[in-house]
């Protein structure tokens, strides 16, 4: 067999994202955090100050051979490699995100190993893609066996959790979020779009994107990455605002509201940037979910609520200072 | 926070106990979780009515994690999938109760490195998620209970803050049997010094619950004779100075759980309608549930002694 030049334009896109709190008492500073996600020897971390501490991993790899995941039942083998990266924003939100695209069409039989190697992120159908019933297939869930980038995330969440500098002493009690995503080609002329956007399940959320030919998936990654990110900060706080019992007038109520809402003042309440790590061709996207739901709007009504919960609750603890001891 | 639900015995109401303070723990606003580690005759489903959802964990329950087959085992969100009627409509600012269940047919399994180490994710993950996680051990010096002595051991779980309770019934036997559990040649104490626990600070989170007693001043009993009250005065502290002297005695006791005739007949949850409106199980049964769900985190009630 001689081995090919080149693989069709990718059809699909697809990956997932886990997003969880790091489990330690203080934030990773910037070194730390080289540490953390140095998960391979001799290849440098990603590190950025501006606007805000980011670190990401280098690139693994991960070889599948496997069904695809799809609506209509069609059994699609497929061979390649899937990407993954971990990141950890401000020292204090890990993601995992494992990525992969696939052509609209492959060899007909298994090539040999090395010719997928050569070509990392790429997973080859063997025939023809049946791409929306995958992309569909991948956001409903794949069943037991199928190509499931979503494992793959999750083992590298796993590995990094394991990691000595953490000290398993997270300041909060949180729940990490999954969020899956497939990217079809936009209509010929058409700019990206995003399609859809789902709480599907508790923690898990769907994005469908269109987005034109010769969009590199890591920019498609670095997006959902992005929207996972701030779908968790949402998530989080509305969960840390419903956890309070208000106007139960005990005395105890002020320490309470402290103790509930600190957190979200020392660890989250700086992280909100959409956008910043996003190609602007792609930043474009966030537009649609700033008008409708709009995320940043409930971000602010969120922010405004915390203030206002410890301005109220610090006036009373204000008079018990001055008075008179007896 | 941990909790490790032990017994030596089967039949102490170990697992419908321990479920019914992870239902008031959740009632009282926590986030809960109960892992069934109950391996070889999982009974939580029952508990928790959620036969249902129980089909399809064939293959992703705890067993089937723990042996590496499936990367995240099942969770079963209690309040959303239970078929008790009063559980459905989950209270108001009542907390998260999800249940982990076994692999249905799944048994005892030994445990190797790789099984410790993902069991040490599972419950790391727990931690970071919920305010309380109670863990269901099979009866007696199981795997189970090896299992999760090495994994509180472990490095990475050094922060975690665990406690034990050891379930037991009000009888003679019982009662030297749960402290043969605990304190014995081969107890949770000195298996958990094997596995690099320090003595005092295990023995320190270890405390009693004796369930299913039956209390000489109650109501149920005041149909007896006289000889039959006083013959029960006389065992209640023969058995008193008999868990004494095994070390089990009142000062490491969280609670006693009074005799409920409907968990004789039938594990479940025992809810408030079930006291006061269809007034079928004991108000006792109840506060006294409450009040052990209460002291688990009470420090008061826990440390050395």
């Amino acid at each position: 067999m001689a081995p090919r030049q080149s693989t069709p334009p990718a059809v699909l896109a697809c990956g997932e994202i886990r997003t969880c709190l790091l489990p330690a008492r203080q934030a990773l500073d910037i070194r730390s955090a080289a540490q953390l996600l140095g998960l391979r020897p001799g290849e440098r971390v990603l590190l950025s100050e501006r606007p805000g501490l980011y670190a990401r991993s280098p690139d693994t790899l991960t070889g599948v051979d496997c069904p695809l995941p799809s609506a209509n039942g069609a059994r699609v083998r497929a061979v390649g490699t899937v990407t993954a990266h971990a990141a950890l924003t401000e020292g204090r939100v890990l993601q995992t995100s494992a990525h992969c695209r696939l052509p609209g069409t492959g060899p007909d039989q298994r090539r040999p190993w090395g010719e997928y190697l050569v070509r990392p992120g790429v997973v080859e159908p063997l025939g023809k893609l049946p791409h929306e019933a995958v992309a569909q297939g991948v956001l409903g869930g794949p069943r037991h066996g199928d190509l499931d980038v979503g494992l793959i995330a999750d083992g590298l969440l796993t590995r990094v959790l394991r990691h000595p500098l953490l000290d398993q002493r997270p300041p909060f009690r949180s729940r990490p979020t999954r969020l899956r995503w497939a990217a079809l080609p936009a209509a010929p002329g058409e700019g990206p779009s995003l399609e859809r956007f789902t709480l599907a399940e508790d923690e898990l959320r769907t994005v469908r994107l269109r987005v034109p030919e010769g969009t590199s998936d890591a920019g498609i990654a670095a997006l959902c990455d992005d929207l996972a990110l701030h779908d968790w900060l949402l998530t989080t706080v509305v969960r840390m605002l419903d956890g309070l019992r208000l106007g139960a007038g005990a005395a105890q109520d002020a320490d309470a509201v402290v103790r509930t809402l600190r957190p979200a003042v020392d660890h989250l309440l700086h992280l909100w940037m959409p956008g910043a790590r996003v190609g602007r061709r792609l930043a474009a996207l966030w537009d649609p979910l700033e008008e409708r739901p709009g995320f940043t709007r409930q971000w602010q009504a969120l922010v405004q609520r915390i203030r206002d919960q410890l301005t109220l609750h610090a006036i009373p603890a204000a008079h018990r200072e001055v008075e008179p001891a007896p | 926070m941990l909790v490790f639900a032990a017994s030596d015995k089967g039949g102490t109401g170990r697992s419908v106990t321990s479920a019914n303070l992870a239902y008031q723990r959740a009632l009282t606003g926590d986030h809960v979780a109960y892992v069934d580690f109950d391996f070889g005759s999982p009974t939580a489903a029952a508990v928790f009515d959620v036969p249902g959802a129980m089909r399809g964990t064939e293959e992703r329950g705890l067993h089937s994690y723990l042996e590496g087959e499936t990367a995240e085992p099942v969770r079963i969100d209690v309040w959303r999938q239970t078929e008790h009627p009063l559980l459905r409509a989950r209270p108001n600012q009542s907390g998260r109760l999800v249940l982990l269940p076994g692999d249905a047919g799944g048994g005892e399994f030994a445990t190797g490195e790789e099984a410790l180490e993902r069991c040490v994710d599972l419950l790391l993950k727990l931690n970071t998620e919920f305010d309380v996680t109670f863990v269901d051990l099979s009866a007696g010096r199981s795997y189970a209970v090896d299992m999760v002595l090495a994994a509180t051991a472990h490095p990475r779980m050094s922060n975690v803050p665990f406690r034990w309770l050891v379930f037991h019934r009000w009888t003679r036997q019982h009662v030297i049997a749960a402290s043969g559990l605990v304190h014995g040649d081969h107890g949770i104490i000195g298996g958990g010094v094997l596995s690099g626990h320090d003595e005092d600070t295990l023995r320190a989170a270890v405390r009693f619950v004796r369930a299913a007693v039956p209390d000489p001043e109650s109501a149920v009993w005041s149909q007896g004779s006289t000889a039959q009250a006083t013959w029960m005065q006389a065992r209640d502290e023969a058995l008193r100075r008999l868990a004494a002297e095994h070390r089990i005695g009142d000062s490491v006791v969280l609670g006693i759980v009074p005799l409920e005739p409907i968990l004789q007949w039938h594990e479940q949850l025992i809810t408030e309608e079930d006291v006061l409106s269809t007034q079928i199980a004991n108000k006792e049964t109840l506060d006294a549930l409450e009040e052990i769900a209460r002291r688990l985190t009470d420090d008061t009630h826990w440390g050395r002694l």
